[in-house]
């Protein structure tokens, strides 16, 4: 299968904080990677690193066959590598449809095409009802609809997910589970930084585990679960012997 | 959007009325009062392009008000040729001034780029104090006055100046119209509201921002133009007056930011108060003139951040329509 994206060597220090060391993965084309470990392993440094909001030290992250490292985010963007953000950001006083469109614009500036561009976009996510609303008064499982439909509109090949499911009660994971599920049936490769296990477990086929910014492992979930460093990154060497295909360590 | 046709029938409503005004009102001192608030409404709206929709605050358009006069001047008095040329020629020289300084002062953000754009008009101002064989240094100079010359920008009746500063407002206004309701217009929002959001999403923030500076500087030295070409003189005083930048920032913060009609409503508002304030109260008590107007702005700031523009909406819907507001900036709709 052809790779999407493959990301090499990456490195990224904060002064004397080691943020992403020597960090290697690959996606194939229409997969689904999911990026795990415990807080300030360097997942969203990573997402930043490839999105071009962090220069990376060293490494290179290459899309398509595009070097990434280097280019500013709109570039990154126009390149067909899209991304969310953690806490969504919407345009709190444009409508739903007008932040739509906005990525819309990026592959055609007619007005018009462009509505309907979003609109498409906006019914993907399930978000029509709302169209006129401000972003700012949408509730955070709709704000984060918005941020996908909004990266959508780009037309993106590669979608990048910061914890889309965080802050969600369960009836709503299950819903973002299933969009994410219909965004890869569409073709998109996806990688996705997620906390709740049992969504990753729905979407993710491939995991990479980072820790203090390096990969400690990789692999199928269960794999993944079973692995004794993944069980002392997250819950401490004393729960090691505590190995099980089941276990979900979170 | 669904509201146009009306809208334009009460801008056509109004534009009679405003060409109408030197009919029916022939004193100097109104007419006076109605080229100044034509013409702040003007630099609020050249103002607005970048301060308002891309929520860029610029405290430094005075640069490019200055630069827009003396490039008219100097090419008049020292070379013969007419302001009307004098007048694009200054905002090509703004356009190109805009891009250093852009380069410099984007690099800041908030208020840090306040303070640095501030800097840049009061360099500017220094030099030209320092220009003294080629621009008259600190003393300034007066435009040599031709009658009634219409060729050369001066006229003797004063309607016709009120003319001429209402064309540019209406030139402002256009050009406001056609990229709020163009892609540039939700890159200028969506970069006010998160500029990184938007880089996300493929907004080449920089160049837009670079771009709609060069727009206002454009537009504001048009202004700058007119101005020395109605008061006959330039000194960098006033040229470069600090006054300026704020006042273009100001009409649009009262009226109403980033959007259509905020800083015409604005002008109007601060422009007549200060006028009638003054006529009032300027030769009783000195200085409470300033007071009253001072207390205007922090009320809308404290009470109205929004502009006076959403206030009178807001009203009028609740008279006529006795329903809420839907939020103004919801007009970006598509």
């Amino acid at each position: 299968m052809a790779e999407a994206l493959v990301v090499r060597n990456l490195s990224k220090r904060f002064g004397g904080l080691r943020a992403v060391q020597d960090l290697g993965f690959s996606v194939g084309e229409g997969e689904t990677l999911a990026l795990i470990g415990p807080n300030g392993a360097g997942k969203t440094t990573s997402f930043n690193l490839v999105t071009g909001f962090h220069r990376a030290d060293s490494g290179s992250v290459v899309a398509f066959g595009r070097e990434l490292v280097g280019l500013p985010p709109y570039e990154v963007c126009a390149l067909g590598v899209a991304r969310t953000f953690q806490v969504a950001r919407p345009f709190g006083t444009m409508t739903v449809l007008a932040n739509v469109m906005t990525g819309a614009f990026l592959r055609d500036k007619t007005v018009s095409v462009a509505r309907t561009r979003a609109q498409e976009a906006i019914a993907f996510v399930g978000l029509s009802a709302k169209e006129h609303i401000p972003a700012r008064s949408l509730t955070t499982i709709d704000q984060r609809r918005l941020e996908m439909a909004r990266a959508l509109a780009t037309v993106p090949r590669i979608l990048l997910l910061d914890e889309v499911m965080a802050g969600l009660n369960p009836a709503e994971i299950d819903q973002a589970v299933a969009l994410v599920g219909k965004l890869s049936a569409r073709g998109l490769t996806i990688i996705i930084v997620e906390h709740v296990m049992r969504a990753i477990m729905a979407v993710a086929r491939h995991i990479v585990v980072l820790d203090h910014g390096q990969k400690i492992a990789e692999g199928s979930p269960s794999e993944v679960v079973a692995n004794p460093e993944v069980i002392r990154a997250y819950l401490g060497t004393g729960y090691v012997h505590a190995a099980q295909p089941v276990a979900a360590p979170c | 959007m669904r509201r146009v046709p009306r809208n334009w029938l009460w801008v056509g409503l109004l534009a009679a009325i405003v060409l109408m005004l030197p009919l029916v009102v022939t004193s100097r001192f109104a007419i006076d009062i109605f080229i100044r608030i034509a013409l702040f409404a003007f630099i609020g709206v050249a103002w607005n392009l970048m301060g308002g929709y891309a929520k860029q605050l610029s405290l430094g358009h005075a640069a490019y008000f200055g630069l827009g006069a003396y490039t008219s001047t100097i090419l008049e008095i020292r070379y013969g040729i007419s302001p009307w040329l004098g007048m694009i020629a200054g905002g090509v020289v703004a356009m190109l001034a805009s891009l250093p300084i852009g380069a410099l002062c984007f690099r800041l953000r908030g208020p840090y780029f306040a303070i640095a754009t501030i800097a840049t008009a009061q360099v500017l101002m220094l030099l030209f104090l320092k220009f003294r064989d080629f621009a008259w240094g600190a003393e300034g100079t007066t435009i040599p006055n031709f009658g009634d010359a219409p060729l050369m920008m001066q006229f003797d009746e004063k309607s016709s100046y009120y003319f001429l500063a209402l064309g540019l407002l209406a030139l402002g206004v256009a050009i406001t119209y056609r990229i709020e309701h163009s892609w540039m217009g939700y890159y200028l929002v969506a970069i006010g509201e998160d500029e990184d959001a938007a880089q996300a999403i493929g907004v080449n923030a920089p160049r837009v921002k670079r771009d709609i500076y060069m727009i206002s500087a454009f537009l504001t030295a048009l202004a700058g133009t007119f101005y020395v070409q109605y008061i006959y003189f330039i000194d960098p005083a006033t040229a470069f007056s600090f006054n300026i930048s704020v006042e273009a920032a100001l009409v649009s913060i009262v009226g109403g930011i980033g959007t259509l009609w905020g800083p015409v409503v604005g002008t109007v508002l601060l422009e007549t108060a200060s006028a009638l304030l003054q006529s009032w109260l300027g030769s009783s008590a000195g200085g409470v003139q300033l007071t009253i107007y001072s207390l205007i702005l922090i009320a809308v700031i404290l009470w109205r951040p929004s502009g006076l523009l959403g206030l009178f909406e807001d009203i009028y819907r609740r008279m006529v329509h006795a329903r809420p507001a839907r939020p103004k900036e919801a007009l970006l709709d598509g």
